[in-house]
């Protein structure tokens, strides 16, 4: 939710804000550095935080029903085991030594290795969000551009009305209008998890079935969530075109409304519009954390709050470094499409 | 700034409802937050019942007693309610001031100043602005501790970047006019310029900064109470949507009706009104926007 507040015009600054360069490459590498330098950032903040402050991952391991305390020797060899008693310092670098290889380690609060951990839960919030994204962009893609078409009317006035709504409304009280809808109003959709439990399917269609219908609900609420802001920046970029002098030479011309409106209006939005597809997409690990725990989904975003909750290192370190991998692909593939698309960036002509 | 905005009317002359309806949205907006502001001063004058006072019998429906019924343990709803409205308030304060406190420092420094601070402060930017933001305000929640004010704080050191960039932008434009040449050139000092032609101009835009600061905060907030990992010893309405979810037979009872729906609508309701309230100062800040958002104030 938060994250959609980002606007593509925000994002737009940013290329200008960038030293000039003599060439793509050198302007890729120094793209590449940055986000090395944030991946750096982020893998030692999510180190020293936690340590830095009170709260202690050996409890996790304490049976919560029955509480009590270590004893002092049995805390020793713990601290041991998970190599907490070591200084700081040496801490720190086997730690960066480890993500570097990728090499997560031990859950404390799970007793599983994390890598086995994360691999049963990123796929599902990348179905998610990959699917609430996909389905917000093209509905807000042709929303936006008809509505920017015929601007002033009553449609159109309707839609940025129910969409500015929609925009201030969190994605958590999305989600929860619809769990009421489908839950006590017309229980027809199954409101909690991934798949039906204890489930026994006959075949795989009776599966994807039951998984479809699982996920309708929260990308629904995904969807709905993220559909304000892309809807506004594409129906304000089209009609900012709309009074430009290519415009009227395409209308002169004779061409068909379809190609005016899609070729020659729609292109104009379509820079900011990827690179808030791109951002929206970078955060998209952690950006289904609200609607996931109201429908318990097991995704990335119940892993983070459980992790948190434990205080499991191992757990917290891979998965922020998750995190912070994909939104920096996302960032990287956006700058990608910012140089290909605008030339005019990577020679530094615009700044 | 007068004569753009004379301009960008003059060339809608067109709509006459133009002005009008770039009023409503401002003077809609703020009578909802006004509203909401009226309800959480008069908090002890609405209220008959302690936030967690165990005031009747559970799950009651609503009554003449308690407006909006009673929750899973006996406390009053609509106290709840007016209470959480103190919380979102203080939170959109705090939070909004602090992020732009921080967000207009650096973005002043960085378009005053220039050069290698420029650079510097922009590249820090760029990192804060590809940090996972919500995981990472969860995570510092969690280990600062969570009341209202490390919520504030923490909102304002993760979420500065968009403010920064927009007063940046702002002060780069302006450093090139003449109006503020002629004032270094007769040798008016920085902090003269600064709050004598720089500040009066990014004013508006500082405002709308501000205010969209403030409405992200109160649903990270709300966010954050929503998850349980709010400030234990306030109510919010994240946490009044947290308990009723909690509640195992919340959805074999009616109660859902009166617990659910109240938080949801006052949360929405306000949000609303702050992001109208941004859009009509956003309008008078950036005039050709109101003409490509025509209408938008509806």
């Amino acid at each position: 939710m938060a994250q959609d507040a980002e606007t593509g015009a925000e994002r737009g600054t940013r290329a200008s804000l960038r030293p000039p360069s003599d060439g793509r490459v050198n302007h890729l590498s120094a793209l590449a550095a940055l986000h090395l330098v944030t991946i750096f950032v982020l893998v030692s903040l999510v180190f020293f935080l936690p340590r830095a402050l009170p709260g202690d991952p050996l409890n996790a391991l304490l049976d919560p029903e029955v509480g009590g305390t270590f004893t002092a020797e049995a805390r020793a060899e713990l601290e041991a085991h998970y190599q907490l008693d070591r200084p700081l310092g040496e801490q720190y670098v086997r730690y960066l030594g480890r993500m570097a290889t990728l090499d997560f380690g031990w859950s404390i609060s799970r007793q599983s290795p994390v890598s086995s951990l994360i691999a049963a839960r990123l796929p599902w919030t990348l179905l998610l969000m990959g699917l609430a994204l996909t389905f917000a962009a093209a509905i807000s893609w042709l929303a936006g551009t008809t509505s920017a078409w015929r601007r002033g009317s009553r449609s159109d006035r309707a839609l940025v009305a129910v969409l500015t709504l929609a925009r201030s409304v969190p994605d958590f009280a999305i989600a929860t209008i619809l769990l009421i809808v489908f839950a006590v109003l017309v229980p027809v959709l199954p409101v909690a998890g991934n798949r039906t439990v204890f489930a026994q399917y006959t075949s795989i269609w009776q599966e994807a079935g039951d998984v479809t219908a699982h996920l309708i609900l929260p990308v629904s609420a995904l969807t709905i969530g993220l559909l304000g802001s892309k809807f506004l920046l594409v129906r304000n970029s089209v009609i900012g075109s709309l009074g430009q002098e290519y415009m009227m030479l395409a209308r002169a011309k004779g061409l068909p409304i379809r190609v005016q409106k899609y070729r020659h209006a729609g292109r104009n939005a379509l820079l900011p519009f990827l690179t808030l597809l791109g951002v929206q997409f970078g955060f998209a690990v952690g950006g289904s954390i609200f609607v996931e725990e109201v429908f318990t989904y097991p995704g990335m975003g119940t892993l983070i709050l459980d992790a948190v909750d434990a205080r499991d290192y191992p757990l917290l370190e891979a998965v922020f470094l998750v995190l912070a991998a994909t939104v920096l692909m996302a960032n990287f593939v956006v700058d990608l499409i910012y140089t290909w698309l605008d030339p005019g960036v990577s020679t530094g002509a615009r700044s | 700034m007068t004569i753009v905005s004379a301009t960008a009317t003059a060339s809608r002359a067109g709509s006459a409802g133009g002005i009008r309806r770039r009023l409503d949205s401002l003077t809609v907006g703020l009578a909802i937050v006004g509203l909401f502001v009226v309800v959480a001063l008069l908090a002890p004058v609405l209220t008959t019942y302690r936030a967690f006072e165990l005031a009747g019998r559970p799950i009651e429906p609503p009554s003449v007693e308690f407006p909006l019924g009673t929750n899973g343990v006996g406390n009053d709803i609509f106290t709840q309610l007016v209470l959480g409205t103190r919380s979102s308030l203080l939170i959109a304060l705090l939070a909004g001031l602090g992020t732009l406190l921080v967000g207009a420092t650096i973005g002043l420094l960085s378009g005053w100043r220039g050069g290698v601070v420029d650079v510097v402060l922009m590249r820090v930017t760029d990192i804060v602005l590809a940090l996972p933001r919500l995981p990472l305000l969860i995570l510092m929640g969690v280990y600062l501790g969570p009341t209202l004010l490390n919520t504030a704080l923490v909102i304002s050191l993760v979420f500065w970047p968009p403010s920064a960039r927009v007063v940046r932008s702002q002060v780069l434009s302006l450093r090139g006019r003449a109006h503020l040449t002629a004032s270094l050139g007769f040798g008016a000092g920085t902090w003269y310029s600064l709050r004598r032609h720089v500040i009066p101009e990014v004013g508006l835009i500082l405002i709308a900064s501000l205010i969209a600061s403030a409405g992200r905060a109160v649903m990270l907030e709300a966010g954050l109470a929503f998850l349980g990992l709010g400030d234990p010893s306030r109510v919010s309405w994240g946490r009044i949507l947290r308990d009723a979810l909690d509640f195992q037979a919340l959805f074999f009872t009616d109660a859902w009706s009166w617990w659910l729906v109240p938080p949801i609508v006052a949360l929405s309701l306000f949000l609303l009104g702050l992001t109208l309230v941004g859009i009509g100062f956003e309008r008078r800040a950036n005039p050709r926007l109101s003409r490509h958002s025509e209408g938008t104030a509806r």
